[in-house]
């Protein structure tokens, strides 16, 4: 079997890693119609061709602040079922491989965090937080980081 | 999954789905042959395709129940109703087999034993005497196989139907960026060309998201039956219309509140066979499905022969739990009693029943109609019997919808849920704030009003001009008042659901992709209330009283109109007043001047106010429309009738020639502004398009008479030979003269054309033309002609 691939990124000046089966693509979105009536951390709604996303800014979420909607950000595209949705992120350094497997956490992470992390990856000396993207979605997950 | 295995799942279901009518159908019948075979068939295929997947379960089950059917066919012994259940018990367990194979799950075992043996069981009393069996009409029934069908995953025709909408963007754009640069003839066809393809095949695939209405009825006799026998009543049950088409995803969302509504007829609705006789009716009881398609909405009817909804009951209901008061209860009318059916928390179940008493109320069926942007009527006849009539658009995804503005950011609204428009300085309309509240009222009429911005939490945005008052018809069925910036447009919106984060905000149905490529969201005027606090129970001490008063004054006024087809197929209505007269005319009486369309009736040249000019039939069904002085001609697919429509409409719009929209029989019609089209028409009389007249001024020159006169008539033109001497000239008239000073005693203003026979002019400035010269005489002719028409 393959070695996992990873999509590993920065978000809150956090480095992350994403499962790469999980992503559909990367793109920079030109800008965003904001929702009324959203928690802080969804910027609102960005067309992508013809399919509509639901824009989440992670960091948002992480920080506690309201949503960037500047323009030319950076997001994941994921189907998280059935629907579509935008993960801003800061910025995207690598896909690759890791010959490792993830490594359970041992030190208490900060509670910002901890909803959504799984495990650790190790790319380049760097240790990465694996975290679920459905996670960002889950409202009782978010609703208690939020 | 193993393909054939799945292969054998899917096809399993789906005869079983097709085959719970059948076998219903059989047990009424039992001497049906047709139905019997066709059952039998399905646990023999079962039964092979098993031995052949090694599903050992599946076999032993089927082939049980093959067993006993044979016998049944070979009249050992008879259909009666034990052996029916136990066949769909078997039935019944197979479709959970195969979604627990499907699904990956397990199914306990030992139930299996227990429904063999229900079939064993009724084996063991033998047959004591065998219907004779009538001779049973030879029914075929799927006999010619149809179309031949391929089975395709649900996801690739989504995925289908998403590059088809990419494709539809990506043209408006191209559209966009075309309209930008000087236009190219050769650009623009291929363009034309490339969107016909594009329209076509959206048309298309919308179509393979079609389906039988059939689906939506086929659990409907298993489940009457089985109800029936539950409660022991008994009920004939007829459907109709199982051909109309609608969309998959519009049946998936009908089949909750159908199956609601035919358990509440069959439980409340229907009497027991004791108390039917006892009231005079049959006993059995009828329960008719009937589905329809009316425009572009599907109405599926689902009335019975049983009690009806007993509204003083309900009444009692509402006052017990406090829902109205004994003042508002003593006011109602006769509707509005019978509206309290969609309270929630009000059923007339004496007791919660197993079947329909199960805290689903006539409310969530309500608010899943209506989500869908459907409506649901009731007809209630007190001991006769309950219709309850659904109306649904054909598909979920295309709604009419209003483009509203507030805080500089757009939203869109259903144009159903409205129910007028009007400016905020109209003075129909007042508005009052008393403690916070804020109340619209319009002619006489109060109204709980609300603005969108607030309720949104945005801020308002500076606005030119006053502000716009919607009036919204919420699922609770008292319409309260919107104050939003702007009504931007209204268009067809194609709806895709938002995510679940955004709707649990609540207040929006859905979302859109309008033409310029921003997201926009669709409000939901029910929760739009909700999140506004307006309360049902405030309303209906507060408004319905006024709203009451107002009935007793007078109803609507109400006027004559036509309603009829448009050619491009939308049903509209016309005040009847300004109809003078309806025919069929030539097709080949159209015609196109000057960019406008005119058509030639009783030797006048009418304009055409909807600019069709070409048709597909010889002859065509126009309105003739005068305003008194002018009349314009009105092309028409078809009249449809004369119906009465309120003066004023239901919703008020200023979109081009509709007016509004007025619902006639639920159906919503657009009205036609004839004030508009009226203004639209240019003032002039059609320039008179005949074969303009050339007069020969020297009548009886022979080269005149031979060779002139046939080649100015070759040419288009009436040939008038000869001065005229009882008429003057027309001012358009076209004198040509071959010099013989015959056109003396014309004005001086008049022009004529002069030809001379000799090819050579006689000095530089001679301004007759060679009269073989037929090129420049033309020329002549046609600058003298235009000349005079500018």
């Amino acid at each position: 079997m393959t070695d996992p691939l990873y999509l590993f990124a920065r978000v809150a000046g956090t480095p992350i890693a994403v499962r790469s089966e999980d992503v559909e693509a990367v793109v920079r979105f030109a800008d965003i119609s904001p929702v009324p009536g959203m928690p802080r951390h969804i910027a609102g709604l960005s067309a992508l061709r013809s399919r509509v996303l639901t824009m989440i800014d992670i960091a948002a979420l992480i920080d506690d602040r309201s949503a960037s909607r500047l323009q030319g950000q950076l997001a994941i595209v994921a189907d998280i079922s059935g629907h579509s949705y935008g993960l801003i992120v800061e910025s995207v350094s690598d896909i690759c491989a890791v010959q490792q497997a993830p490594l359970p956490l041992h030190s208490p992470l900060s509670p910002a965090w901890a909803p959504f992390v799984q495990a650790i990856v190790e790319n380049e000396g760097t240790a990465h937080l694996l975290v679920s993207l459905a996670s960002f979605i889950d409202p009782a997950l978010t609703a208690q980081a939020a | 999954m193993d393909e054939l295995l799945g292969e054998f799942i899917s096809e399993t279901q789906e005869t079983l789905e097709a085959l719970a009518g059948v076998v219903v159908a059989w047990e009424a019948d039992p001497s049906d042959r047709d139905r019997l075979d066709a059952i039998f068939r399905f646990f023999h295929t079962v039964k092979g395709s098993c031995g052949f997947l090694n599903l050992p379960r599946f076999e032993r089950l089927s082939h049980a129940a093959e067993d006993v059917l044979s016998d049944v066919r070979a009249d050992r012994r008879t259909a009666d109703p034990a052996t029916v259940s136990a066949v769909l018990a078997v039935m019944d367990r197979i479709g959970e087999l195969a979604e627990a194979v499907a699904s990956g799950a397990s199914l306990a075992n030992e139930d299996d034993d227990m429904l063999i043996a229900a079939l064993r069981a009724v084996d063991a009393p033998p047959v004591v005497e065998t219907p004779v069996a009538a001779a049973a009409p030879q029914r075929r029934e799927n006999a010619a196989g149809g179309m031949r069908t391929i089975r395709l995953p649900l996801t690739l025709i989504d995925q289908l139907m998403n590059g088809v909408s990419d494709m539809v963007l990506a043209r408006n754009e191209l559209s966009r960026k075309l309209r930008e640069r000087t236009s190219d003839p050769e650009l623009d066809s291929a363009f034309e060309r490339l969107s016909a393809c594009v329209a076509d095949m959206r048309d298309v695939i919308s179509k393979t998201r079609m389906q039988r209405v059939d689906r939506l009825f086929a659990a409907v006799p298993r489940m009457v039956r089985d109800l029936c026998r539950d409660l022991g009543k008994r009920i004939e049950l007829d459907m109709e219309g199982g051909d109309v088409e609608m969309d998959r995803e519009m049946v998936e969302m009908v089949v909750d509140p159908l199956t609601h509504i035919v358990r509440n007829s069959i439980d409340h609705g229907i009497e027991t066979p004791a108390e039917r006789v006892q009231a005079g009716k049959p006993e059995a009881g009828l329960l008719r499905l009937v589905a329809r398609q009316s425009g572009n909405q599907i109405v599926i009817e689902i009335s019975d022969d049983g009690r009806g909804i007993d509204t003083a009951r309900l009444v009692r209901k509402a006052l017990e739990s406090g829902a109205i008061t004994a003042d508002v209860a003593a006011r109602m009318t006769e509707e509005e009693r019978l509206d309290l059916i969609f309270h929630p928390g009000l059923s007339t179940a004496r007791e919660v029943s197993a079947i329909s008493g199960r805290g689903v109320g006539m409310d969530i069926v309500r608010a899943n109609v209506e989500r869908i942007g459907g409506v649901i009527a009731i007809d209630n006849r007190p001991g006769q019997g309950l219709s309850i009539i659904l109306r649904v658009p054909l598909t979920l995804t295309i709604i009419p919808g209003l483009i509203v503005r507030a805080g500089g950011q757009q939203f869109a609204i259903p144009r159903a849920a409205i129910v007028e428009i009007l400016h905020e300085n109209n003075e129909m309309l007042s508005i009052t704030r008393v403690g916070g509240a804020c109340i619209a009222t319009i002619r006489n009429i109060r109204h709980a009003m609300i603005e969108l911005e607030d309720v949104l939490g945005l801020p308002r945005a500076e606005m030119h001009g006053p502000r716009t008052i919607m009036v919204v018809r919420s699922s609770s069925g008292i319409p309260f008042a919107m104050a939003v910036g702007s009504v931007d447009n209204h268009e067809e919106l194609v709806i895709r659901p938002a995510s679940p984060v955004v709707m649990m905000a609540g207040v929006y149905a859905g979302m859109t992709l309008p033409d310029n490529g921003r997201p926009m969201l669709l409000l939901d005027a029910a929760g739009l209330a909700n999140a506004a606090g307006l309360s049902l129970a405030a309303d209906n001490g507060g408004l319905a009283a006024p709203d009451h008063d107002r009935q007793a004054e007078a109803g609507p006024e109400m006027i004559r109109a036509l309603r009829f087809r448009e050619l491009g197929g939308e049903e509209r209505l016309l005040r009847l007043s300004l109809v003078e007269r309806v025919e069929d005319i030539d097709a080949a009486r159209f015609g196109m001047s000057a960019g406008r369309a005119f058509v030639r009736v009783d030797d006048r040249l009418l304009w055409v106010a909807n600019g069709h000019h070409r048709f597909d039939t010889d002859r065509v069904t126009a309105l003739r429309l005068r305003d008194g002085d002018r009349e314009i001609c009105y092309p028409v697919g078809r009249v449809i009738d004369i119906v009465e429509m309120p003066t004023v409409p239901d919703m008020r719009l200023s979109d081009g020639p509709i007016s509004g929209v007025t619902v006639i029989d639920g159906i919503h019609l657009e009205i036609l502004d004839p004030f508009v089209l009226f203004a639209a028409m240019p003032h002039d009389p059609v320039r008179d398009d005949a074969p303009p007249r050339c007069v020969l001024a020297e009548g009886d020159d022979p080269w005149a008479r031979e060779m002139l006169a046939p080649l100015l008539q070759q040419a288009g033109y009436d040939v008038v030979i000869g001065l005229p001497e009882d008429a003057p000239l027309r001012p358009d008239d076209v004198v040509v003269s071959v010099g013989s000073g015959a056109t003396d005693c014309l004005p001086q203003s008049h022009p004529v054309v002069r030809l001379r026979s000799a090819p050579r002019p006689s000095g530089v400035n001679d301004p007759t033309i060679y009269r073989y010269d037929s090129a420049a005489l033309m020329a002549a002719i046609e600058t003298i002609r235009k000349d005079r028409a500018a």
